[in-house]
């Protein structure tokens, strides 16, 4: 099949003042109509690649090779010949949507300028190819929207009006690098979904640097593997998922297919008592302009001891206040959480002190959870000067000796060398700081430990350790689990039980197999729909989707009858006026939806 | 901001320090100015050649080899009243500058932290304070409490502590949402352990810059008060002191009197600003 070559790299090199290469000898052609995905792992000068095509380094980095573009090179234009090329013939979308858009400028105006630099156009013009380009990455309201300054967007929507502004001028070739990072995952695939159409809808090329083989699979045609700044695989998709070839390209495929290996469900006994039994749990916020913001609405959940039960929606849906509402880092409005046969809600916050021993969280933000000026081992020290070694021997204080004895053990459990206990956390990956923030939450060993997003700052392949860690560590230490995640994933491999939240609510409940194999409720099945496998025969653009329009709205202003009425595929009128009850249902699980679970066969 | 510096935690600070100060020549001239005028507060009135309030009896001299930078109409040696005259201007400015920022930055630190009535109190006091022209607050200070050092330092250092109060409080404000801090209280650390122990260590970089650049500000500041005979009382040397009472000699061509003590203020202050400068760019505040 030959294929017109939209741009072609040949031994391109990128290189900063300070000795190492960055990018070197990096060949790579890129045909019309052709998604070609580039991975590997972070710092292995993907984005500096990328960014190479363009003929852009990072000062005060140089870029050496030959890229051409149109029989030209674009490394040796002049300025004014590659603003001509860049925006018009080739889009950007670079990682943080947010930062890329100019704060004082609305959207509208942004796209307008960008659209109005390469093609002649009268402002009218201009402003109505915004709207039908926005309507094109499916923003609904387009034309109310245009008049929308970044921060009043969400970061689903900014990297859409992004594309908008990267693909105004139909540009050949689009390098999107790590487009979706940050972003949920239904707002992921809803965004992938968009680009990968508008791709095939006008002929462009596209180039996306990520680092998640899922995307590859389910969008991209030909697979790139970077390593050390160099091309190590280049193949189509199918092939590389069927047998890739390099070391490296195996490793990291067997990492992130862990998915087809499942854990057997831990059958919940009904006898068991639950460590941790929360009832009619809510919590609101007032915002600055006294409006209030409904966060968690009547939340009932219950935990048995050594059990994991995990807490899955979109951010937004009130799953981290509940977390925090748990370990009583937020006090709330109304309900109860008792732990041990102890209701904990009505402590005073002093006599709740010594208790917090006994249950701990871990953050979602590794670095940003580590005090910056303290070495590991004076962190992991802190929770042992404060309790001693904990429940049993909350009165004895260790000694010094004891102490260093303990926090060796602790960073050994969880998998850390004792000499990063000299180090501050900026000298750690982050893999590794949230490995101190886990051994720092061990540190007393508690009973119960809420889990507030502790992979999703971290890359693929140490989100995996990190998973299988702490898998292990709930069997070892018989220790219980709420595990809060937007990725499906995770949960699936680390918990017996799921709960989804949307927009403060509990709308499914029940086992792993249940929620996962056979979710009743339509969030559940659209949230499981929109996770990417990496899997090439099973690709999402492929299949029929059971799609979500649009995004979580405000919990500021709650629709009257069923929350996700809006965005649901199967609503009707009745969605929209009542109020949907969680229903217990015949198998145990319960769920808030009348068409699933209509109230009468709730369980006496 | 600056990526140069090698994050390695076993080199001493002093190692650090110079190797600082080679890669960057602002930083060596401030430091050796800062060492000078600090010297020169200890030991300036001992290595004086003549005594800087005893007249030599050879008023309106022109520079020369015995008086370096000639005499007075009074005839006092002005070289050894321009090195005798730190052991005022410098000690007051640091002690001034020293109190406030202590002062300030635990204020700050509680207000920003813990946000009760109290810290509103407190910042719109310091509103007040920082409303005033700093010139004119500090002689109604010094007219109500009377012309003495000690009194100088309260005023100078009623006059900073606001600076530092704001600086630490907007850091203040970022650092306590960050994770470590709620991660600390997760822990079972009291409020104010998480302010003390965590919040204040990592909020002292802003005042850590001002500091210098304060004691500039405090020399500058004494010197003004002084020439207006709001500050020390004569014959203590004093730079601002000395320009006040050779003004008058400027008009018949008597330049050195004034222009030697000036120069050694603008020597002084820019020092300490280029040392806060410094600090500033490496703490990268």
């Amino acid at each position: 099949m030959i294929q017109e070559v939209v741009l072609e790299a040949r031994g391109v090199g990128v290189s900063y003042e300070e000795g190492r290469d960055a990018v070197s000898g990096f060949d790579l052609r890129i045909h019309r109509g052709e998604i070609v995905g580039l991975i590997g792992e972070s710092g292995c000068g993907k984005t500096s690649a990328a960014l190479a095509l363009m003929g852009l380094a990072r000062h005060p980095g140089r870029v050496t090779g030959s890229v051409l573009y149109d029989n030209r090179n674009l490394l040796e234009m002049t300025d004014s010949e590659l603003r001509e090329i860049r925006g018009r013939s080739i889009g950007l979308i670079t990682q943080k949507p947010r930062q890329s858009l100019n704060p004082f400028l609305t959207i509208g105006t942004q796209i307008s300028r960008v659209f109005r630099a390469h093609n002649r156009a009268t402002r009218e013009e201009a402003q109505a190819h915004a709207i039908e380009l926005l309507e094109a990455v499916g923003i609904n309201d387009a034309s109310r929207r245009l008049t929308a300054y970044p921060h009043e967007l969400s970061g689903g929507m900014a990297q859409r009006a992004l594309i908008s502004m990267a693909m105004s001028s139909r540009p050949q070739l689009l390098i999107a690098d790590e487009p979706t990072s940050g972003l949920d995952v239904t707002i992921q695939a809803q965004f992938l979904d968009r680009m990968w159409e508008r791709a095939q809808a006008t002929g462009s090329a596209v180039l996306l640097v990520t680092q998640d083989l899922g995307i590859v699979a389910n969008y991209c045609d030909r697979i790139v593997v970077m390593a050390e700044g160099r091309v190590i695989e280049e193949r189509t998709v199918r092939d590389f998922f069927v047998s890739p070839q390099q070391e490296y390209s195996k490793r990291i495929l067997a990492v992130q297919s862990a998915e087809r290996t499942s854990n057997p469900t831990a059958r919940r006994s009904d006898d068991s008592t639950a460590l941790v039994d929360v009832k009619g749990l809510s919590k609101h916020f007032v915002l600055p302009d006294k409006r209030r913001l409904q966060a968690v609405q009547d939340v009932d959940l219950s935990i048995p001891a050594g059990h994991a039960v995990g807490l899955v929606g979109e951010s937004g849906s009130g799953k981290t206040t509940v977390g925090r509402l748990l370990v009583r880092l937020l006090e709330p409005d109304a309900g109860t959480v008792v732990f041990a046969g102890k209701i904990i809600t009505t402590l005073d916050s002093k006599a709740f002190r010594p208790q917090r021993a006994r249950l701990q969280i871990v953050f979602q933000d590794p670095f940003d959870s580590l005090n910056p000026r303290w070495t590991v081992n004076r962190i992991v020290r802190e929770p042992l000067d404060l309790h001693g070694l904990g429940r049993n021997q909350q009165t004895n204080k260790m000694t010094a000796e004891e102490k260093q004895r303990r926090i060796v053990e602790l960073l050994e459990l969880v998998g850390l060398d004792r000499d990063v206990g000299d180090r501050k956390a900026a000298a750690l990956s982050a893999g590794e700081q949230q490995r101190v923030c886990l051994a720092r939450a061990l540190a007393t060993q508690p009973e119960f430990l809420v889990l507030d997003e502790p992979t999703s700052a971290l890359p693929p392949a140490a989100r995996v350790e990190m998973v299988r860690l702490l898998a292990d560590l709930r069997k070892r230490l018989g220790i219980s689990y709420l595990f809060i995640s937007h990725d499906l994933w995770t949960v699936s491999q680390v918990c017996d039980e799921v709960a989804v939240m949307y927009l403060s609510q509990i709308v499914e409940q029940g086992s792993r197999a249940q929620v996962f194999e056979h979710p009743a409720h339509p969030y559940t099945q659209a949230l499981l729909d929109s996770v990417l496998r990496p899997d090439p025969t099973d690709r999402r653009v492929d299949r029929e989707r059971k799609d979500l329009s649009g995004e979580i709205p405000s919990p500021v202003d709650l629709p009257a009858g069923c929350y996700l009425a809006g965005r649901c595929p199967l609503a009707e009128g009745r969605c929209r006026e009542e109020r949907q009850e969680l229903v217990t249902m015949d198998d145990g699980r319960s769920v808030r939806c009348w068409k699933v679970a209509p109230a009468t066969r709730r369980a006496p | 901001m600056t990526m140069t510096a090698p994050t390695d935690g076993r080199q001493t600070s002093s190692r650090r320090l110079i190797a600082a100060a080679r890669r960057d020549p602002l930083l060596t001239i401030g430091l050796c100015i800062v060492a000078v005028s600090i010297f020169l507060a200890l030991f300036g009135t001992a290595i004086a050649p003549k005594s800087p309030t005893d007249p030599t009896g050879a008023p309106s001299e022109h520079p020369s080899l015995s008086h370096w930078m000639g005499t007075d109409a009074s005839g006092l040696d002005v070289f050894s009243q321009v090195i005798s005259a730190p052991r005022t201007d410098v000690v007051l400015a640091v002690s001034a500058a020293l109190v406030s920022s202590v002062l300030g930055t635990l204020i700050g630190l509680t207000a920003g932290y813990f946000r009760t009535w109290w810290a509103e109190v407190v910042m719109r006091i310091s509103d007040v304070i920082q409303a005033f022209p700093v010139f004119i607050l500090g002689m109604m200070l010094v007219a109500l409490s009377g012309r003495n050092t000690g009194n100088l330092i309260v005023a100078l250092s009623l006059l900073y502590t606001p600076i530092f109060i704001r600086l630490t409080r907007a850091e203040v404000l970022t650092q306590r949402n960050r994770s470590y801090v709620e991660s600390a209280r997760a822990m079972g650390n009291s409020e104010w352990k998480i302010a003390f122990r965590h919040v204040l260590p990592n909020s002292l970089a802003p005042s850590l810059i001002q500091l210098s650049v304060t004691v500039g500000f405090g020399i500058l500041l004494t010197a003004g008060l002084s020439y207006v005979g709001a500050g020390v009382r004569p014959p203590t040397p004093e730079w601002g002191l000395m320009i006040s009472s050779s003004a008058n000699q400027l008009i018949l061509g008597e330049w050195w009197p004034s222009v030697f003590p000036g120069l050694a203020i603008s020597l002084t202050v820019f020092g300490f600003a280029a040392v806060g400068n410094a600090i500033e760019r490496r703490v990268g505040g």
